[in-house]
């Protein structure tokens, strides 16, 4: 399998779904989550594609992506690293967990419960999670 | 992906060898700095279209294009072709080899052939002549990977190399894609081990594209390039599978 490691990630790619998707989400996860530290050095262009076996331009394509999110800067002569502005890491993290957040509404719905059964039935999750 | 202009058109290509037909009206427009997978069974048509590009076979209806140029010894210099079978000079060494393509071939990287061939473990003073089958193919593959031309076409690059090497091939495949701006075509059956490396995928089938597209999009359609060879040739079963 192609893998990856950065710091605690471990990249997995499935050929089934986009490449350049799952590297950019991967990314977008773990600097959400915190698990790539502010101001930290991106692996190159060039280190990503070879250990992940895909083409250089679909790695460029997720960093580039990034950068526009502006969760990442490109420094001349230097390389990639991951944003300094927490509240920039904040706003993408929050942006994920709404995401999240619709799509379990949706499933819900489509197994037909109401409004209520659905906060019911994450209060009593959540005091699930808080016992255990 | 940005990909705008199309570097090869193939248009309604025909051609047969005495009574089999190796393409039958092939019509496909390959993008322009993308690397391209050509895919199908054996026979299917893919070593035919290659040849075609690199002039050294004729279709016997229809039109081929590439960089807006018909075929020929100009538009040759524009491209590195990596042919499915090896043809050799007599008494060269490996590095000897490497210097007549510095001199007959355009585009000719020095640097990059020596790396090329140290990362391949060819060994300079090697003589061709005794080469086993995967050497030759690795030291072939290296003059075609050491020419910084427009177009780089590999029939069959993996074809009787071992599985290290293709690691290794696979690694410096990789390399060059980073480092030019070249359109590539492919030809292989080892998709597991390259799917990932393709932009573009053409799947060939009796002398016809049954099916072409961007490799992202029909991996969100339809799955892995792998896959999707499966539901096309399922059906040719042990038939011309090797």
């Amino acid at each position: 399998m192609n893998e990856f490691r950065f710091g605690p990630i471990r990249f997995v790619l499935d050929y089934s779904q986009p490449l350049y998707e799952q590297v950019l989400e991967q990314f977008r996860h773990s600097i959400a989550k915190g698990e790539i530290a502010l101001g930290e050095k991106m692996p190159s262009v060039r280190e990503l594609a070879q250990a992940l076996k895909i083409n250089p331009n679909t790695v460029l394509r997720a960093y580039q992506e990034l950068e526009r999110d502006a969760l990442t800067e490109t420094r001349r002569g230097q390389g990639t690293f991951i944003t300094r502005d927490a509240n920039r890491v904040a706003e993408v993290r929050r942006k994920l967990a709404e995401r999240a957040a619709a799509e379990f509404l949706h499933k819900m719905k489509s197994l037909g419960l109401t409004k209520e059964e659905i906060l019911r039935l994450l209060q009593e999750r959540g005091e699930d999670d808080h016992d255990g | 992906m940005t990909m705008t202009a199309d570097a090869i058109i193939f248009d309604r290509l025909t051609k047969y060898y005495g009574r089999r037909r190796a393409l039958d009206e092939f019509s496909v427009a390959i993008p322009e700095g993308s690397v391209t997978a050509i895919l199908g069974p054996n026979g299917a048509g893919k070593s035919t279209l290659m040849r075609m590009i690199a002039g050294m076979t004729v279709p016997d209806k229809g039109t081929l294009t590439v960089f807006g140029r018909r075929p020929g010894w100009e538009l040759n210099r524009m491209i590195a072709y990596l042919p499915d079978r090896a043809r050799w000079y007599g008494g060269h060494t490996v590095a000897e080899a490497l210097e007549w393509g510095e001199r007959l071939l355009p585009g000719f990287n020095r640097e990059r052939a020596r790396q090329l061939a140290n990362d391949f473990r060819l060994d300079p003073d090697m003589e061709v002549e005794g080469m086993s089958k995967g050497q030759e193919a690795r030291l072939m593959l290296a003059l075609c990977l050491a020419r910084d031309v427009p177009l780089l076409v590999l029939d069959e690059p993996f074809s009787g190399i071992d599985l290290i090497s293709r690691e290794q091939i696979v690694l410096s495949l990789i390399d060059t894609f980073g480092e030019r701006k070249q359109t590539v075509l492919i030809s292989t059956h080892e998709i597991a081990e390259t799917e990932s490396l393709f932009d573009y995928a053409v799947f060939i089938r009796d002398g016809q594209a049954v099916l072409c597209g961007e490799a992202e999009e029909l991996r969100t359609k339809r799955g892995s390039l792998r896959d999707v060879y499966r539901q096309l040739f399922a059906d040719e079963g042990g038939r011309r599978h090797e």
